[in-house]
Formats: C-alpha cells, sequence, structure tokens
C-alpha cells in the first residue's frame, strides 16, 4: 500500500528500511545529528523534525513549526521540489546528478537549507553521504503525493 | 642521529648481568605491579557506538581534568600512567590546553573513525568508462583536479607535522590531528585519481595557490595553523567541494565531493570548536587570532580568486568557452565566491568573533563583491 509523502508514516518506513539494511549504514559511519524538513504547499507546510544517532533514525515527528535552535538545519522545499526529487529517486534507485540534496538545495533555488548555527549547518555535510543514502531509500517505498 | 641514549646497554656489564640473571634464575622484579594508579572499570554509555574516547574521561585518565597548562608530563606516557624517574623530555612544543584543545575533540575523532572511506573500492570507478568529456570541460575538471591534489598534498603534511609537537597528555587531539592526515591523503589519492582518468592528464600548478599553502603549513603556532587550516582554508574548501559537486559533470565526480565534504566538514567542525575553546580559555589570544585572521584572509582571498582556478570553475559552470557559457559560468561562480566569504563571517560570529567584520579588509572585498554583483544584474 502507497505511503503518503509528507507524513511521519513515510520517514518511519524510510526509518524501517534503514533498519533493515545495518550494514550499509554502518558501513558509512556514525550520524549524530537532528534536522527539519519543511514541505510547502499552497502558503502552508508541513514540518517534521528526524532525530539520528549513531548509525540509525532515532525518531522522527511532526511539528507545528521547526525551530531552528533545536535542530542542526532544515531543508525547506516546495512539495513539487520534493515529489521531483523522490520521484526521480524512485525511477533511478537513487537520486541521478541533478536530483541529489545538495544539487538541489546549492544555490537555494530549488531546496533551501535554514539554520540558526553554522556548525549546525556544516552537519548536513559531514553526514551528506548518510543523509543522501537515507532519502535513497525511497525507492524502496511505494509513495502516493498528497 | 638526533637523539642517543643516555648509556650503552650493550656494553653495560650491570645491565648485561641483571638480563642473564632472571633469565637463569627465574627471579622477577615486579615493582612495576605497585604503580599507584587509578583503578576504574569504563562502560559503554551506547552500546550501539561502542567504547569511545569520552566512555573513558574518568579520574585521572579522563581528559575533562587536564590542567590548563600540563607541568607534570613531558614524556611520552600515557595520560594517567605512574612517571617513574628517567623517562627522556620529548620536548613538546606545546603544552597549553587552550592551545589546542576543542569542545567535543573526541567525538570528532570517533567520528572521522566510523566514517572512514576507501577511494579505490567505494568509487564507483567502472562508471567512467566510455565517458568522454569535451575538451575544454576536460581540461577545466582536470585543472580542477590538479589545483586540489596540491591543496591537499600539503592538508596532509601541514597537520601531520604537528603531531610530535604536542604534548602527549593531549591524546585526543592527536588522535583527531593523525585522522585529519589520513583524510587528506584519502583526498589527494581521489583528486589524483580523478584527474588521470579525465583522459586530459595533469594540469598546471598553482603558484599562487601554493603559496597561500605554504602559510599554512608555516604556521608559528598551532593555534595559527588551525585558524588559517581548519577555520579559514578548510572553511573555503567546504563551500568549493560543495559547489564542485554541484557543478560535477557525471555521477562519479558527485560521489567523490559527497565524500570528501563529509571529512572537510569535520575539519571546519573541530576547527570550529578549538576557536570558540580558545576564545573562552585563553581571551588574551583574541587580538593574536585577529592578527593571525588577517594574513589568513589575505591569501586566501589571492588563492580563490587565482586564475587557473577561476577560469577552470567558469567554464565548469557555464559548460563552455562559448560568450553565452562564460557569462552564466561568470554568474554562477561569482555566487559561489560571495557565499565563501559569507559563510567565513557566519562561523566567526557564530564562534564568538562577531567584531571580526568590523576590522576585517576582506569582508570590505565581500561588500565589493556583492555590490558589484548586482550592479551586473547577478542574483544573489
Amino acid at each position: 500500500m502507497a505511503i503518503s509523502f509528507p507524513s511521519t508514516e513515510y520517514f518511519e518506513a524510510l526509518k524501517g528500511q534503514m533498519a533493515a539494511q545495518p550494514e550499509k549504514f554502518r558501513r558509512l559511519g556514525f550520524i549524530d545529528t537532528t534536522f527539519g524538513v519543511r514541505v510547502g504547499q499552497n502558503g502552508k507546510a508541513r514540518n517534521f523534525v528526524l532525530e539520528f544517532e549513531v548509525f540509525d533514525l532515532k525518531n522522527v515527528r511532526e511539528v507545528d513549526a521547526i525551530d531552528l535552535r533545536r535542530v542542526d538545519f532544515a531543508i525547506e522545499g516546495d512539495s513539487r521540489v520534493w515529489r521531483e526529487m523522490l520521484e526521480n529517486i524512485s525511477r533511478n534507485g537513487e537520486a541521478d546528478s541533478l536530483h541529489d540534496i545538495n544539487t538541489l538545495a546549492h544555490f537555494g533555488e530549488q531546496l533551501k537549507i535554514v539554520y540558526d548555527d553554522p556548525d549546525g549547518h556544516d552537519k548536513l555535510y559531514r553526514f551528506m553521504e548518510s543523509i543522501q543514502k537515507f532519502f535513497d531509500l525511497s525507492s524502496k517505498v511505494e509513495v502516493s503525493f498528497s | 642521529m638526533a637523539y642517543l641514549s643516555t648509556t650503552n646497554y650493550l656494553e653495560d656489564k650491570n645491565f648485561v648481568d641483571k638480563w642473564l640473571y632472571t633469565m637463569r634464575t627465574g627471579e622477577l622484579d615486579l615493582s612495576w605491579m605497585k604503580a599507584s594508579t587509578e583503578k576504574i572499570k569504563p562502560h559503554e554509555a551506547n552500546a550501539r557506538r561502542g567504547l569511545t574516547y569520552r566512555d573513558l574521561d574518568l579520574g585521572s585518565y579522563g581528559f575533562t581534568g587536564v590542567p590548563e597548562k600540563v607541568r607534570t608530563n613531558r614524556s611520552y606516557a600515557p595520560r594517567g600512567a605512574e612517571i617513574p624517574a628517567g623517562v627522556p623530555d620529548s620536548q613538546p612544543w606545546v603544552s597549553r590546553k587552550s592551545e589546542v584543545w576543542a569542545f567535543n575533540t573526541e567525538s570528532y575523532y570517533e567520528e572521522a573513525v566510523t566514517r572512514q572511506w576507501n577511494v579505490t573500492t567505494d568509487i564507483p570507478w567502472e562508471r567512467l568508462d566510455g565517458v568522454e568529456l569535451p575538451e575544454t570541460t576536460g581540461k577545466a575538471l582536470s585543472q580542477l583536479m590538479t589545483f586540489l591534489t596540491e591543496v591537499e598534498m600539503i592538508a596532509t603534511d601541514t597537520p601531520a607535522m604537528w603531531l610530535p609537537r604536542l604534548n602527549p597528555d593531549f591524546i585526543e587531539v592527536k588522535a583527531f590531528i593523525a585522522a585529519q592526515a589520513m583524510d587528506e591523503a584519502r583526498h589527494t589519492e581521489a583528486f589524483r585519481k580523478r584527474a588521470l582518468t579525465t583522459g586530459w592528464g595533469l594540469m598546471q600548478a598553482s603558484p599562487m595557490n601554493e603559496m597561500a599553502l605554504k602559510h599554512l603549513r608555516d604556521a608559528d603556532s598551532f593555534s595559527e595553523m588551525s585558524v588559517a587550516l581548519h577555520l579559514v582554508a578548510e572553511g573555503n574548501v567546504l563551500t568549493l567541494f560543495r559547489f564542485s559537486e554541484y557543478l560535477s559533470p557525471t555521477d562519479v565526480d558527485k560521489r567523490i565531493f559527497r565524500l570528501v565534504m563529509q571529512d572537510e566538514a569535520r575539519h571546519v567542525g573541530y576547527g570550529m570548536q578549538h576557536f570558540k575553546y580558545v576564545l573562552e580559555n585563553f581571551p588574551e589570544k583574541r587580538e593574536v587570532l585577529h592578527a593571525h585572521l588577517d594574513e589568513a584572509e589575505n591569501i586566501s582571498f589571492a588563492g580563490a580568486a587565482a586564475t587557473e582556478l577561476t577560469e577552470a570553475f567558469i567554464i565548469l559552470a557555464g559548460g563552455g568557452l562559448k560568450r553565452e557559457n562564460i557569462e552564466e559560468g561568470i554568474k554562477i561562480t561569482t555566487k559561489f565566491n560571495l557565499k565563501q566569504m559569507e559563510e567565513h563571517f557566519e562561523r566567526l560570529e557564530k564562534c564568538g568573533m562577531p567584531e571580526r567584520k568590523e576590522r576585517s579588509k576582506l569582508f570590505q572585498m565581500y561588500q565589493a563583491g556583492v555590490a558589484a554583483a548586482e550592479a551586473a544584474g547577478i542574483k544573489l
């Protein structure tokens, strides 16, 4: 059954996929970061906080708003951009060279990285491969878009 | 030979007699068993993570208790061991904690160890089979890789040369610096391999950047080196790696840049936490750090604007040498250059040096660059 994006169920499904491949994520190393995901649609937004620890996604929750002082950074984007990224991942098994997070977010034209502390911002890049591989797990989940 | 043993043991009759006596009689001394050291039993705080250096932060073995000025150990005795008379002076240059320490140093090392990767086996080199970039783009990519190989060779030497100079009580810092040297050696390997797989061979070395890099290598103090290397140079290079990933012509290049940026961001993290630690614990160094930054910003500005680097970026960003390619390339490269400077000042402000902008000539250059970009219609 398709899982709706965005939703906590979607991120829980990726968490399950991550746990099912412990060696892959162990090989990528510790990932200790808490970040936000903001999906905008028609002037509104749904916000999620993802808390990673050691090799796993420890916790995910939906929040009314993302407090940038309580996360390392947040990835913001319109639902159209998120959908294009996830559909690209679904087609290719992983993001192609035009749809990886750094490319989409680099100049803030598609996705945007927002942060309070540059040290937190740099954590996106410290754990980039793990975060990219986490989103690439979307290829293993049937996703529907609201 | 710079150091000779104070005794010629092979010709010392008492030493040789004792060696033979022990073999003959089995009579043991066992005085080392009475070492007056602390008995502890560390445990993993998190079993998934394993036994970390932070778990060993206990009593006389811990890093929390290391004093600002380490006077009691100048040997290679491990922190917490009994130090008998007769250990040689290892002559560390740096025995002051705030000169090297960073908040969470031990975590940066643990992260470094788990996030190591292998250029030979983790990069899908086979995907380059049959990939032929146009001559202009191929040469520009090779020039970028040639420049980055040069950068990473000095970035390997620079932290490594400080290792024997640090007091052995700073175990966690030394471990992090050793891991950094390995990271930089791996980056050298990655960029050299990618330069040669373009099919265009290596391009040209960069005098401007070598001058900048020599400044890092020849720093007078660890803090000066760290400010120039971890905070300024690697901060700029982190932005450059993200930009290079964005511009990468193949998914192989994308993967290389995603992996190197992880290591680079970790080094910048250490640099920021060290800078904060110095400002909080050695406040009289603030003026010295400003002086380091004056010089580091001067050379980083010159290095980033070096012709052989800038032109390669303009070609990669614009996709070629036609007029419209160059115009587009200049727009994108200008945005990148200004972003590098903006992020540099953001980091300094968050580390506790907000006044830097008022003093910095680089900040004046940043403002001039923003004005020029806006006048040229470049959307920032």
